[in-house]
């Protein structure tokens, strides 16, 4: 029952990233950790914000990620100095496809905070 | 002399080697799993209706929170006020639903529903307890003035959030 539970899950670490000088002149960079153990999701995209919920611009190797079922999936997020200031949070969203045989009913959403 | 100091080396050596201590280490992170228990389904009471009750024949959404460290998340539920994917609607739509807290790995964590904030049809607890919580999210649609759905297949959308404090 309990590992009927966990296959569907969707975790993010860490929960307070920090931004370091990345090789890119002006540009800073965090490490983030997406684990899918959702069998009924593919694809999850991820988003920087303002405390306030206001986009901010970033770079990623792909804004739209595929993890596979059970696995661990470390990218990058890439900022510009100039807005390390007003960066609040990180988040990773879940994505149904339009189309796709889906019945799960709940997109699940996890956001780190920067400090 | 050397027969009686090597016996002894040796098992001064191995003294040594047993000693040694192998360790294992670790890092506990704050960190959150929402994990998607049970998907809501709708029922249809009537025509004009779709709910997730069980007396209507539908099942509430189940949405399990895992959460490492006490007081580092807040969790955001938000049940549906639209379709995701429906046939052609023209006639409006009246939502109602509910996200409670149903049960948890800790006693204290009863006092959630209590301290819940409702904005809209959006529902924030604060995630105050490290340990295991269970939520159940209902909803309701029901269509024009008692007018009938059109036939197809019906979904909607719920959100739920682990937000970092």
């Amino acid at each position: 029952m309990l590992l009927g539970f966990q296959a569907q899950a969707h975790e993010m670490t860490p929960a307070y990233p920090k931004f370091n000088y990345s090789y890119i002149e002006g540009v800073s960079v965090t490490k983030m950790f997406l684990f899918n153990r959702r069998d009924d999701v593919s694809y999850y995209q991820i988003g920087v914000f303002t405390l306030d919920w206001k986009e901010i611009p970033f770079a990623s190797t792909s804004k739209l990620i595929k993890v596979k079922h059970a696995k661990k999936y470390p990218f990058d997020v890439y900022i510009r100095n100039s807005d390390l200031d007003r960066v609040g949070y990180i988040c990773t969203i879940s994505k149904v496809f339009k189309g796709e045989e889906q019945r799960a009913l709940i997109t699940s959403r996890i956001c780190s905070k920067i400090e | 002399m050397i027969k009686r100091i090597t016996p002894l080396i040796f098992l001064l050596s191995t003294s040594y080697a047993w000693a040694v201590n192998s360790p294992i280490t670790g890092t506990v992170q704050a960190s959150c799993s929402i994990v998607t228990t049970t998907p809501g389904q709708y029922g249809v009471p009537n025509i004009w209706k779709l709910s997730t009750a069980a007396a209507d024949g539908g099942q509430d959404a189940v949405i399990k929170t895992q959460i490492g460290t006490a007081d580092k998340y807040k969790v955001k539920i938000t049940h549906p006020n639209s379709f995701s994917s429906s046939p052609s609607l023209s006639d409006t739509l009246t939502w109602t639903g509910s996200s409670v807290y149903t049960s948890g790995s800790v006693a204290g964590m009863s006092a959630y529903n209590g301290a819940k904030v409702v904005v809209g049809n959006q529902t924030t607890f604060d995630m105050t307890l490290a340990g295991t919580t269970f939520f159940t999210v209902a909803s309701t649609a029901s269509y024009g003035y008692n007018r009938a759905f059109p036939s197809g297949s019906y979904t909607a959308l719920i959100l739920a959030e682990c937000i970092a404090k």
